[in-house]
């Protein structure tokens, strides 16, 4: 490989590579910019008409506060075809302190850290009627890999 | 009464076994020392460490017991590159007890507490004892010769650096805590099994001292390459690897100290929580302050063995790479770039929608590197008339090719909505463990072949042992990453003693490949054992530390 042909060529690479990088990384700012909604933040106030459930992680059980002020431990419930909103929170259980916890539901693309002290927001859209599997995907203690249930969504 | 003299016995014979050994090894040692001394003075020299050190300057060194008493860099080296192998042993073992427990989808022998303690010291082992380890080790044993170094006169720092470094892995695996290698307040201030462990608090102390030991050392280092260094080593004139190891050194430099006054906090924490708690506002602080250290150590496991890989093509190939300029450009972009991406192990910590943005993006951009050293050994591998598939060349190959999937597999978390999916599950373990493996454990166990002839005194690796030993670990990676990076896709959640039933086949299929990954080190051990009770048959040279390929050195039946 002659040296003008070989640089031409990594000319060539590196501007596919770029164009691929690039390309993929407006994507990601399209997806992410037409549903702000679908990441964490603090603090954010759940968008008007959505079903708000508070979340409480614990060492080791996530409890769920719906709208109707009924509670449920492990397992959550929402309705279909309606935003949900999901607030999040840390608090103390079993141990004398409240510790970080993530709630991941794979089907849903939901992922939301449950921060002592912090209320994260996160929203999302069931579509289908059915059960989904959630669970503590950041490592919180003897036995974080209990934290896990399922989500029913259940028609209005 | 006859108990008491059984007692007695036994006891006492052990203190006199025991205090009979330690007095030999002082006899030893002072023999030693008076010898060296009377050499020393009769050379004129007044410190004994110096006159070692010069006469063993640019000397091929050989792996016995005297590298722990001599501070040459070539001994440094040697220390480090065996330790991290050990260390490396040492966390293998406890991924397989890992493996092992996950069976069942439920408990079955381990203890969650257990599980997370032997999660916890896999990681710290693998991260801080061999990765960065065995990077030191080949940084110290091939730097004197790629610089031609025309002294040798660090060697108290290098081996206070080492010892520090040493004492503080053993802390870490005295202290059985199991906060992961992250050390998350407020579960790492749990001084509770439940929690994280009883002495959490000595894993931090462990993980500082290690850290001030890589700060002396990497000082040293760079001061070896900037005023040791033969004048007629120009910079333009460096080997890659010497590139590697002067942005490895830079990248711990810049990024430790942040780490190390969050554990200083951490610390402090413990007797009085006043930094990280709740009450205070800022508990996600801390894991800002790790990642900004996380984030580039992980990239340590990787730049010093690019640089390796770089020294190992053009030996096997008999071409010389691609293009040196692109070649120190990509090692060089990718310490800089490493710095900037941190904010990608928390976006979904409610951070938002600007800070997923910024690094979402900055972590798209970190392929720039990557791709333009990928595409330098294709490129050198491409135009060469004949590869020589010797076991480091196979393990150099089967590197490029993991890092190429792993990479891939890493470059798609970049993006937001394929984050929120699997962080945080097996995919990232995947991703991750198909780089460690396939760069950091393939191509260490390259250098370390390629060195063999040198450190084992002219003695020539078994080669079917090597190869085994190579196949098994390629294959059964790739076997334990796939497995690990579908049932990753689907949320299979890591760190976790106990899953969903349903993830069952994907924990088989990694528990298998991580036993075909294991029995391929027990390979390694054999052929060390055997090839060491042979003869020395072969020049003590070796490839890595040669101008030219010297190929009475690699074993008959590898370069056919």
């Amino acid at each position: 490989m002659s040296d003008k042909k070989g640089r031409n060529l990594e000319l060539y690479f590196m501007i596919g590579v770029l164009v691929v990088l690039l390309g993929s990384a407006a994507a990601n700012y399209v997806e992410i910019a037409a549903n702000p909604g679908s990441i964490p933040t603090e603090n954010a106030i759940p968008p008007a008409g959505s079903y708000v459930v508070r979340v409480f992680a614990t060492q080791w059980a996530w409890s769920f506060e719906y709208p109707n002020n009924t509670t449920s431990v492990g397992s959550l419930t929402v309705p279909v075809d309606t935003n949900v909103s999901l607030v999040v929170t840390s608090i103390a259980g079993a141990q004398q302190s409240a510790v970080i916890h993530d709630l991941l539901i794979p089907q849903m693309d939901i992922q939301i850290y449950a921060v002592p002290g912090q209320n994260n927001t996160v929203t999302f859209e069931p579509t289908v009627v059915g059960s989904y599997y959630f669970e503590c995907v950041e490592y919180c203690g003897e036995y974080h890999y209990e934290m896990r249930g399922y989500m029913e969504v259940v028609s209005r | 009464m006859s108990d008491y003299v059984t007692t007695l016995t036994i006891y006492g014979g052990i203190a006199a076994v025991f205090a009979i050994v330690i007095f030999a090894v002082y006899n030893l040692l002072s023999t030693r020392k008076d010898i060296v001394s009377e050499m020393a003075s009769k050379e004129g020299y007044d410190s004994d460490n110096q006159f070692i050190r010069d006469s063993l300057l640019t000397k091929p060194r050989e792996l016995t017991l005297s590298i722990f008493l001599n501070d040459d860099a070539k001994s440094i080296g040697l220390r480090y590159i065996v330790t991290s192998i050990l260390f490396f042993f040492i966390g293998g073992a406890f991924g397989l007890t890992m493996r092992l427990s996950l069976t069942g989808p439920n408990l079955t022998f381990l203890t969650g507490d257990e599980y997370n303690v032997l999660i916890s010291q896999h990681a710290v082992l693998m991260i801080y004892m061999w990765a960065v380890g065995s990077a030191l080790g080949f940084g110290y044993y091939l730097l004197p010769s790629h610089l031609k170094v025309y002294r040798d006169i660090r060697g108290l720092f290098s081996s206070i650096g080492y010892w520090l470094w040493l004492l503080g892995g053993f802390l870490v695996l005295l202290a059985q805590s199991s906060p992961r290698w992250y050390f998350y307040p407020p579960l790492s201030l749990q001084l509770n099994p439940n929690g994280g462990g009883l002495y959490d608090w000595l894993a931090v102390l462990g993980i500082e001292i290690v850290l001030v030991g890589l700060m002396i050392t990497c000082i040293t280092i760079l001061l070896i390459v900037m005023r040791d260094r033969s004048p007629e080593v120009k910079r333009d004139q460096f080997s890659l690897f010497t590139w590697s190891i002067i942005f490895t050194a830079l990248m711990i430099l810049v990024s430790a100290p942040p780490l190390m006054v969050g554990f200083t906090m951490l610390f402090y924490d413990f007797f009085n929580p006043v930094f990280f708690t709740a009450s205070s506002g800022s508990v996600l602080l801390f894991t800002i302050l790790f990642w900004f250290w996380g984030h580039p150590v992980v990239y340590v496991a990787i730049i010093p063995y690019f640089g390796l890989i770089y020294e190992i093509i053009p030996k096997f190939t008999g071409q010389k790479i691609f293009s040196y300029k692109s070649g120190v450009f990509g090692l060089g972009l990718l310490l800089i770039l490493s710095e900037v991406v941190w904010g990608h192990h928390l976006f979904n910590s409610g951070l938002g929608f600007a800070w997923v943005l910024f690094f979402s993006t900055t972590s798209f951009l970190v392929v720039i590197p990557s791709a333009v050293t990928v595409f330098n050994y294709i490129a050198t591998l491409w135009s060469s008339d004949k590869i020589r598939l010797t076991t480091p060349m196979l393990f150099v190959i089967n590197g490029i090719v993991d890092f190429i999937i792993g990479g891939v597999i890493g470059v798609m978390q970049s993006a937001y909505p394929v984050n929120a999916d699997v962080h945080g599950t097996y995919f990232v373990t995947g991703h991750f463990h198909f780089i460690f493996l396939g760069i950091t454990t393939g191509i260490s166990f390259a250098a370390f072949y390629m060195l063999f002839p040198t450190i084992s005194g002219g003695r020539t690796y078994n080669v079917p042992l090597a190869r085994l030993h190579f196949y098994f670990t390629a294959v059964g990676s790739l076997i334990m990453s796939s497995s690990w990076i579908v049932g990753g896709a689907l949320g299979m959640p890591r760190a976790t003693a106990g899953y969903f039933s349903f993830f069952l086949p994907y924990q088989l299929g990694s528990i298998l490949g991580g036993f075909i990954v294991g029995i391929g080190q027990i390979f390694f051990l054999w052929n060390m054992a055997a090839s060491w009770l042979k003869s020395p048959s072969v020049d003590n040279q070796n490839l890595l530390e040669s101008p030219n390929p010297i190929v009475t050195v690699v074993p008959k039946g590898e370069m056919e």
